[in-house]
């Protein structure tokens, strides 16, 4: 055996100091900045867009090419917020367009066939939809499947419960009094529709909850790590089953504003593809596919850019593709931010 | 704060016994620990420690047995039992959430308010309060957890235990993961806890620094504890002693191993920041040990030698030749050939059956003019294996991840005798292996050698270490500091690898 290492003494004892993150002094911020870096570069890049767009087509920054891509916006924007929810807990929800599917038949059939009055029915869709949510959120909450798997399943479920309502192929005569929550007269105030007015109050409380509640900060704890938070003394299945509940509660509200802002007639196409193009906002807007980071003013932003290059792409005339493709780049380019910024972080470490 | 009164005793578990189905995880434990002071806790791998401490911390429910709190019969059924008790555990690795800031992570599920939402300014204020009794200076409590250090976050998590007013702090392994100056100012972080009166159950294998922080130890040997000790008068050897008590050194069969020039050298090998001044020699048909505790850059030696982290200081020759692998394919070229330690991650392929497992990375041997593989060919060498290696499987076509623990362990290292290698590098060979499985790994293990392979075993297990090993290396602190032979006793070996020669400086 070799001898005993020798004496510490004879080695300078005193360890370089090195710059520490705790260790650096700070002003008086108490709070993480408002609006993050994601975002102020979504809002840069909607600004540019909207500039591009208005000096290429004269019509688009006029009232009436803005407002309906507003009244566009907002069922996707309004069901990206309780996704933001959803994938902040790291957890995801391809379900909601097929949750779509059953609050819109319902709500139309309310309508057309009972003449129920319309604070009723937006009434009755919403608690279709969290009720949606919830067996969504049971499943996952307490099946300890994961998420994907359980709403995939969903999906085809809730699709086929919806064609069961929806019984011969369309529902025909919505009546005008939806028109509040579409593109009528009645549905605005200074040139904003209704719809995407609720949207932004909406999504203005869920960002203050997140951001400034114990609740709120728990979904992040619970994405980072469910089971730490759990150790925590977080009741993580309670707040999980809460953001599909939550999700499913604004899929009903959404579902409403799709009928409205559509034609006289309902068909079985509603919702189709809905929750790719709200996940799709969600990752654009900052929030990590992994959970444990997001912000609800990001996946706003990022559903207001899908839709606006659609609406552009359409606009001037280019093949609708187009737009897919450009969703795509900006879904992957998020994407990448994120991983780059997590690989980041580990090399800080 | 606890009263600061000091002495008084603070828990006492008594009777405790634990078994998960038909594994007896604690059989009869019994500890003291008094307020404003230092339990140290060691044990070996597999002695009951974790257990203890997770019975304490409400994580599992002891089948029998009392715990008294402050003189109190309590019943722990739960985390929050402990918690409202104001037993705090710090985990080895820091339960931190990177995306939350510092005060965050500190404050979770216990939030101060301001109405409904968080008090910020107070939970700031109460941060700073919190790192300064730590004794580490104004801190930015606002950064996120994942920017910090892991020492640093370290501190965060035994801030995090603090907030709760705690009154018994359990430390597991908290210095495995820290450098030596880093450990200072732990050790700085838990005298201050002891003169404020928090009882502290300190867990650790480096048995040297025990010494410098511990005022008694307890240790635990097969699922049952020795008895407690007052640290002064002890030495490492002897708390080693205790660790390993009665167990007779296993027979072990005499091997001679040819003379030859080393076919595995490395030389004042080193790796910036993990370890430096590796030397060592393998010979063919000869097994060497590196031994070292969790965090001692055992592990990560393996890693340099089969080109996972290439090394930045000194080299590796192979059969004479100095050599730089740079990845694990190149180093397999290099004729070395690698069986990881974390099976299940490095190593299966869960859903491929054993032949899929067995013939990749062979398949340009196994295929034909190297562009289709020889389904035949490849079934063939996977049950001549699977026989060889006395694997038990219906056919080979099984999933691996069907197999236990020990079987697909055997179909891993059989991927490495498709070809026999030059150099088998082997790390945590019998990690989770039931013990008869282990025995026959061991004898692949010897079989291996016997044809000439050079043969690294890199372990953590201490007698699996004495039992394979034709030479015993000790790593500790980075390096290599002892070398045993054949007739080495496992106190020795531990007393080496955990400090032994240092306490006479510190203490």
């Amino acid at each position: 055996m070799t001898p005993p290492s020798t004496q510490p003494s004879t080695q300078p004892s005193t360890p370089p100091s090195k710059p520490s993150r705790l260790g650096r002094a700070r002003g008086p911020r108490v709070l993480a900045p408002l609006v993050s870096g994601q975002e102020i570069v979504l809002l840069a890049v909607i600004g540019g867009l909207w500039l591009v767009l208005g000096l290429a087509t004269p019509a688009f920054l006029t009232a009436g090419s803005l407002r309906p891509l507003l009244i566009e916006v907002a069922p996707i924007a309004l069901i990206g917020v309780g996704m933001t929810l959803v994938i902040v807990a790291a957890g995801i929800d391809v379900s909601v367009g097929s949750q779509m599917m059953v609050c819109g038949v319902i709500t139309a059939r309310l309508l057309v066939e009972a003449h129920v009055a319309l604070p009723l029915a937006v009434l009755v869709s919403v608690l279709v939809g969290a009720a949606l949510g919830a067996v969504n959120g049971v499943l996952i909450a307490w099946g300890r499947v994961h998420a994907i798997i359980i709403t995939f399943g969903t999906l085809n479920l809730f699709q086929f419960v919806g064609r069961q309502i929806f019984g011969s192929q369309t529902v025909n005569g919505i009546p005008a009094t939806l028109d509040v929550f579409g593109r009528g007269e009645a549905g605005q105030v200074a040139g904003l529709p209704y719809s995407f007015l609720l949207t932004a109050l909406i999504a203005g409380a869920v960002w203050w909850y997140l951001r400034q509640t114990p609740g709120g900060r728990h979904f992040y704890a619970i994405g980072g790590d469910a089971l730490a938070a759990e150790l925590a003394g977080i009741r993580v299945r309670r707040r999980v089953l809460l953001t599909y509940v939550v999700t499913g509660a604004l899929v009903g509200l959404s579902a409403v504003f799709t009928i409205a802002k559509g034609t006289t007639t309902l068909d079985q196409s509603i919702g189709a593809g809905q929750e790719l193009a709200v996940i799709a906002a969600v990752i654009i807007g900052g929030t990590s596919i992994m959970g444990g980071r997001g912000s609800v003013l990001g996946t706003v932003l990022g559903a207001l850019l899908v839709q606006t290059v659609s609406s552009g792409v359409t606009q001037l005339g280019w093949p609708s593709n187009l737009s897919d493709l450009f969703v795509g780049v900006f879904v992957i380019i998020a994407v990448g931010t994120d991983l780059l910024r997590q690989r980041a972080r580990r090399a800080v470490r | 704060m606890a009263d600061g009164s000091g002495g008084a005793q603070r828990l006492a578990m008594t009777g405790i016994a634990k078994r998960y189905g038909a594994v007896r995880a604690i059989r009869h434990a019994d500890i003291e620990v008094a307020a404003g002071s230092v339990h140290a806790l060691v044990g070996e791998n597999g002695a009951g420690k974790s257990t203890l401490i997770k019975i304490l911390s409400g994580a599992v429910t002891a089948d029998s047995g009392a715990i008294a709190f402050d003189g109190e019969p309590v019943q722990i059924t739960g985390t929050t039992d402990a918690i409202g008790l104001g037993i705090a555990t710090v985990y080895q690795e820091p339960a931190l959430f990177a995306e939350l800031s510092v005060s965050e992570n500190i404050f979770l599920g216990r939030e101060l308010r301001n109405g409904p939402t968080i008090d910020w300014a107070a939970q700031h204020a109460k941060v700073v309060e919190l790192l300064d009794l730590l004794g580490v200076p104004v801190r930015d409590a606002t950064a996120p957890v994942g920017s910090l250090s892991i020492a640093e976050q370290q501190q965060v998590s035994i801030a995090k235990a603090l907030a709760g007013e705690a009154k018994l702090l359990i430390l597991d392994e908290p210095s495995a993961i820290l450098t030596d100056s880093e450990i200072d100012v732990l050790f700085g972080v838990i005298r201050r806890l002891k003169e404020a009166g928090v009882a502290i159950i300190y867990i650790s294998h480096r048995l040297d620094e025990l010494f410098r922080i511990a005022d008694e130890v307890t240790v635990m040997r097969d699922g049952a504890t020795v008895g407690t000790f007052p640290m002064a008068g002890l030495s490492v050897r002897e708390i080693a002693e205790l660790m390993v008590g009665g167990i007779l050194n296993e027979e072990r069969p005499a091997r001679t191993v040819p003379d030859a020039p080393p076919r595995l050298e490395l030389r004042s090998l080193g790796l910036a920041g993990r370890f430096h001044d590796v030397d060592l020699a393998v010979r063919p048909g000869e097994i060497v040990g590196l031994y070292g505790l969790v965090g001692s850059g055992v592990a990560e030696i393996a890693h340099t030698v089969y080109g996972i982290e290439p090394a930045t200081s000194g080299e590796i020759r192979v059969g004479g030749t100095a050599v730089r692998p740079t990845s694990p394919r190149h180093a397999q070229r290099l004729g070395i050939a690698l069986l990881p330690a974390d099976r299940k991650r490095q190593g299966m392929f869960a859903f491929q059956p054993i032949s899929f497992n067995i013939s990749i990375g062979h398949l340009g041997l196994l295929s034909r003019f190297a562009v289709w593989v020889d389904r035949a060919r490849e079934r063939r060498v996977a049950t001549e294996l699977i026989e060889r290696l006395a694997v038990r499987t219906p056919s080979e076509r099984q999933p691996i991840g069907a197999l236990s623990g020990g079987n697909s362990q055997k179909v891993v290292l059989a991927r490495q005798l498709v070809r026999r290698p030059d150099v088998l590098v082997l790390a945590e060979p019998t990690q989770g292996v039931d013990v008869g499985a282990k025995e026959e790994i061991h004898r692949i293990i010897d079989g291996l050698a016997a044809e000439g392979t050079a043969v690294l075993v890199v372990t953590s297990d201490l007698p699996e270490a004495l039992r394979i090993a034709d030479r015993l290396l000790v790593v500790r602190g980075g390096t290599t500091i002892a070398e045993f032979g054949r007739d080495a006793s496992q106190v020795d070996v531990l007393a080496a690898a955990a400090g032994a020669g240092d306490e006479a400086v510190s203490a």
